[in-house]
């Protein structure tokens, strides 16, 4: 460990970017639509530039990880779609959690591999793209806090009393180099929630895995996963969450999605709504309900809308 | 009474068999220190789980252990283990190299399975788990109250070409050649922490 890990937001992202390149999360698109329109909404209120492309395809990372296939593939979609964003000069950002971790970490391995850049290169050569390595590959939330002031000078809605848990995420936090906090125990994103007036809960289980990979995905093993959720929702219900919150879409599903089997399972309804960050922000900020899409959430926002003093159709 | 240790078939070199892709590198720094295994979810729940047994006995080239075990499909992949090592020891990417070795073989085929279908999938959409004709149907819903283009705005060059990445990375050909019939069956060798005798 004789690197820094933490780094602060200002040399992280020294000059708040006009334009970004935000990178389409397959999850984020399909399960919570809300999420990527929640981020477009809050970004137009700051003034800053989205831009995506409809040839980036999906990071490819989550199937490697299920040995689904060999790193051969997703170092070459990574470095496919890192050159597409190089190619308009701008950063990358994400908003999921695995977009983010796999990306960094296969641009990583071809950064410091030259026969895997090779290898990487010559593949998509063929398709005629060319990955030097030079875009930077940032989490949206990330922006979230190197924002934080102007962010809360646009807040229309308090989030006074909130309770908000907050889920981090194994993948950013497991990307241990200049990531914006202390892997072990980070705190960036109760601050941010603190100073639009909520309040951050650090629930026992705040670090726990989300277990989307396990319950829903890899191993189908409701047996694994269910009683490490349990054991989460129990100590989030202890400390008395309101609102969990998450800042990638396939911890959303773990969170959200897996409570009504929870609750069959174990007969005990934790009843806690699930939603992502950029959201929550949105809420804040005063961009309609409709906008936000919280139609696709397995748990009802009800008693969140209702505790914001906001009314359906807003 | 803890079950002795008896000569089973050692690998020399494993380790480096294991880690082909040269991708963990740092395997003998590990300091035997456990903090991965205080902060592994699977572990807490499963004492047969122990990443850093895992590391010392393909260390040892205690090959068949692993392979053919349960555990290495207990896994959650995420990286816990890695956030506090100390010395950066990427037992992920060991994991997930451990996992190829063991279906090279024949073990564990029956959980890689499932995905053969969402990868071949993925492979014509572009997109990793979409669901069929019928699920898209919400989907589009939901986007469409958005104001939203109904689906993801993926272009069909991206598809093409992220299904030429699949055929020229051997990826295509992998994954037609995956199959369960030589299925071999894998079993805990490990029970609460203990060996289970050979
Ligand atoms: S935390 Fe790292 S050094 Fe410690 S036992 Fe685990 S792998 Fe080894
Ligand atoms: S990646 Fe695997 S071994 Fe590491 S902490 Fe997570 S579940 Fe445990």
């Amino acid at each position: 460990m004789n690197e820094a890990r933490v780094i602060a937001p200002e040399e992280l992202i020294p000059s708040v970017p006009e334009t970004i390149f935000l990178f389409r999360s397959c999850t984020g698109s399909m399960e919570y639509p809300g999420t990527e329109n929640a981020i477009k909404e809050v970004l137009d209120k700051l003034g800053i530039n989205i831009v995506m492309d409809p040839d980036q395809t999906c990071c490819s990372g989550y199937l490697l990880t299920c040995s689904a296939h060999k790193p051969e593939l997703s170092l070459a979609v990574t470095a496919r779609n890192l050159a597409i964003v190089e190619q308009k000069n701008l950063d990358t950002y994400m908003f999921c959690n695995g977009c983010y971790g796999y990306n960094r970490e296969l641009a990583h391995i071809l950064k410091h591999n030259p026969a895997y850049m090779q290898m990487a290169n010559d593949i998509i050569a063929k398709q005629g793209y060319h990955y030097e390595g030079k875009t930077g590959i940032f989490h949206v939330q990330e922006l979230w806090y190197r924002l934080k002031k102007e962010l809360v000078a646009r807040a229309v809605v308090p989030l006074n009393g909130l309770k908000v848990g907050v889920h981090y995420g194994c993948h950013y936090l497991a990307q241990q180099y200049q990531i914006l906090d202390d892997g072990g125990y980070p705190t960036f994103q109760e601050e941010l929630l603190a100073a639009f007036g909520a309040e951050p809960v650090f629930y026992k289980e705040r670090q726990a895995c989300c277990g989307y990979s396990v319950g829903r995905g890899f191993t189908h093993k409701e047996s694994v996963v269910q009683p490490h959720l349990f054991k989460k929702f129990k100590s989030a219900k202890e400390a008395g969450v309101d609102l969990m919150t998450t800042t990638c879409p396939g911890c959303n599903v773990g969170l959200d999605r897996e409570q009504p089997n929870l609750a069959k399972r174990y007969g005990e309804e934790f009843d806690i709504p699930v939603i992502d960050l950029s959201q929550l922000l949105g809420l804040a900020l005063g961009v309609p309900l409709n906008k936000l899409g919280f139609e696709a959430n397995t748990v009802p926002l009800d008693k969140v809308i209702e505790k914001l003093g906001l009314k359906k159709g807003e | 009474m803890m079950p002795r240790e008896k000569y089973k078939d050692k690998a020399e070199n494993l380790y480096k068999q294991v880690d082909a892709y040269n991708l963990v590198e740092n395997l003998e720094t590990c300091l035997a220190c456990g903090k991965c295994v205080g902060n592994c979810p699977v572990a807490s729940l499963n004492p047969s789980y122990n990443p850093r047994q895992i590391i010392s006995d393909v260390m040892s080239g205690e090959a068949r252990r692993w392979l053919d075990s349960e555990e290495i499909w207990r896994c959650f992949w995420c990286a816990g283990c890695y956030t506090v090592c100390p010395n950066d020891i990427h037992f992920p990417l060991l994991m997930m190299q451990i996992r190829y070795m063991a279906v090279e073989n024949n073990w564990g085929l029956k959980y890689i399975m499932p995905f053969k279908r969402f990868a071949l999938r993925a492979r014509e959409d572009g997109l990793t788990f979409a669901p069929s004709e019928k699920g898209r149907e919400k989907i589009k819903r939901y986007r469409r109250n958005l104001g939203v283009s109904e689906w993801p705005e993926i272009s069909a060059k991206a598809q093409a070409e992220y299904k030429e990445l699949f055929d020229l990375t051997g990826t295509t050909e992998f994954l037609e050649k995956l199959s369960d019939e030589a299925e071999r069956p894998v079993r805990f060798k490990y029970l609460e922490g203990r060996i289970v005798g050979e």
